[in-house]
């Protein structure tokens, strides 16, 4: 599965356990903290990415970097996924 | 023993002291807030606020006039809130939020003449139990405050909870330096804020390493112009200081440790993780440190010493933090808080109390929590069950706990990952093993 649809399932798992409604179409442009997911679900997303793929970007980066739009964010796992 | 209100009319700038979405409060009619007849002179008074503009007007109206204050979170229940002032002898209570309190509205002119040292009791952040009570004087809280002419333009924004340690500080920095304070509306969101602040023209703000990281996914927070950008109340990693500087390059970077029991910390401003090990020989601005046993134990040197039953102080002075370092080179960083309290997002819980409330669960058999470094809210807590005899299998019984946990524990309490595994890890002495 490739990384991209591998982070809209978890995504998309972690919205349903916390909300009634469908969770929102994630673009590129959508801003992250501005889907109604707050830090504690990102701490979340992260660490079941974490388990699901192998691999935290946040912690092996050496450039600091917190992705702020969806698109940002994809592209940050799948630099690391080819590492 | 001066007031609060005092320090307003003696400080340096004057002017504008307060913004908030309401509009703006004048220094001068600050200094006369009161309340009149609805909190007579020497009583004990409990505050639940939840508007911080209210709140600041609270406390200046009260320092000096109430024999003392007692700080509570917006949002405790009615029996906690209850509870903890009959402990603290309080008998009126100023709230926004909680039925049949006095309303947070002193009216300016209507400040009695008055001059009492009015005991601050705050309480200490956690998720379960009673919240601890520590009590301070004004002189204690505001030891760290500077004011002069330069910290008169400065403009402070608030993101932290007022009636907590750390969002006090920035609330009494800016009263009494001169400054202005802008405060948001309850009920914003952080990307509403950051708007708010940025109109507003905030120059200096105050937050946890995962609020600050928030922020730096926020494009809103791209349109403050820092100059000073404060990092607390968890541990700044070398990521998070730098992805700051980066941001706001005009802005200071400072971490600073300080906790309710200490009174005031102290800060590192050289915008790298931990602090200098000269600090140990050296002490720090308001402050001796030592190192027993990679146990951070700190004296503070001047002002009230705090007081509250649960403190552990040595014989020299020094308080135990609970907080764990490790010496690198000529630097001291932090590892975390001793035995097994975590901290998620700035709020200090037990993993322990994660266990108990998944045991009550009438498919699980054991449960172990262990606590995850996580990139975001600095650690998240993975849970680890064993299922009882009968339960369903693994992801449906996984689900099933999560969702009963959701109903029963405060956010930062509930598992970020929930895994069902045959056993659990049981050491020698019988007890589970909490791996390190």
């Amino acid at each position: 599965m490739n990384i991209r649809a591998k982070i809209t399932e978890v995504f998309n798992e972690i919205w349903a356990e916390d909300h009634d409604v469908p969770p929102p179409a994630l673009l590129d442009d959508t801003v992250l903290l501005e889907t109604g997911m707050d830090s504690m679900a990102f701490a979340v997303l992260v660490a079941r990415l974490d388990e699901e793929l192998g691999f935290d970007p946040f912690t092996q980066s050496d450039d600091v970097y917190y992705p702020r739009e969806f698109g940002e964010f994809v592209a940050f796992y799948e630099k690391f996924a080819t590492q | 023993m001066t007031s609060l209100a005092a320090l307003i009319r003696a400080r340096p700038g004057g002017g504008v002291l307060l913004t908030s979405p309401g509009g703006n409060l004048s220094a001068g009619d600050a200094a006369t807030l009161g309340f009149g007849e609805a909190v007579p002179q020497g009583a004990a008074v409990a505050l639940a606020i939840a508007d911080p503009a209210a709140f600041v007007r609270t406390i200046v109206a009260l320092d000096g006039v109430a024999e003392a204050l007692l700080l509570l979170a917006p949002g405790l229940p009615a029996g906690t809130v209850a509870e903890l002032m009959e402990k603290a002898g309080a008998t009126i209570l100023v709230s926004d939020v909680n039925e049949g309190a006095v309303l947070p509205d002193p009216m300016p002119g209507a400040r009695p003449e008055a001059g009492l040292e009015t005991r601050w009791i705050m309480t200490t952040s956690g998720t379960t139990g009673l919240p601890k009570m520590v009590e301070h004087r004004l002189s204690g809280l505001a030891r760290s405050v500077v004011a002069n002419d330069r910290t008169a333009g400065h403009v402070w924004g608030l993101i932290y909870d007022p009636s907590r340690f750390a969002g006090l500080q920035v609330v009494l920095q800016a009263l009494i330096g001169g400054g202005r304070l802008v405060v948001p509306a309850p009920g914003m969101t952080m990307a509403d804020e950051l708007r708010f602040f940025a109109e507003a023209g905030v120059t200096h703000l105050s937050a946890t390493p995962t609020l600050w990281r928030k922020m730096l996914m926020l494009p809103a927070g791209a349109g403050l112009a820092l100059q000073q950008a404060t990092l607390g109340g968890e541990i700044a990693d070398a990521a998070v200081l730098r992805a700051v500087a980066a941001q706001w390059p005009a802005a200071h970077v400072t971490h600073i440790y300080a906790s309710t029991e200490l009174g005031v910390g102290f800060s590192v401003k050289d915008g790298l993780p931990g602090f200098p090990a000269s600090y140990l020989a050296d002490g720090v601005k308001g402050a001796a440190l030592k190192l027993v046993d990679d146990m951070l134990w700190a004296k503070p040197l001047a002002g009230e010493r705090p007081r509250g039953a649960h403190l552990e102080t040595d014989a020299d002075g020094y308080i135990r933090t609970g907080d764990r370092m490790e010496m690198a080179g000529d630097r001291v960083l932090f590892r975390g808080r001793e035995s097994s309290l975590a901290n998620i997002g700035g709020m200090k819980v037990q993993p322990e109390h994660l266990e108990q409330a998944a045991l009550a669960h009438p498919h699980v058999a054991g449960a172990l929590v262990t606590v995850k470094a996580n990139p975001i809210t600095g650690s998240i807590l993975q849970l680890t069950i064993t299922p009882a005899p009968g339960a369903p299998e693994g992801r449906e019984l996984a689900l099933s706990v999560k969702q009963q946990l959701k109903q029963t524990l405060p956010r930062e309490l509930q598992p970020a990952i929930v895994r069902v595994a045959e056993s659990l890890d049981i050491s020698a002495s019988g007890k589970l093993e909490r791996p390190k």
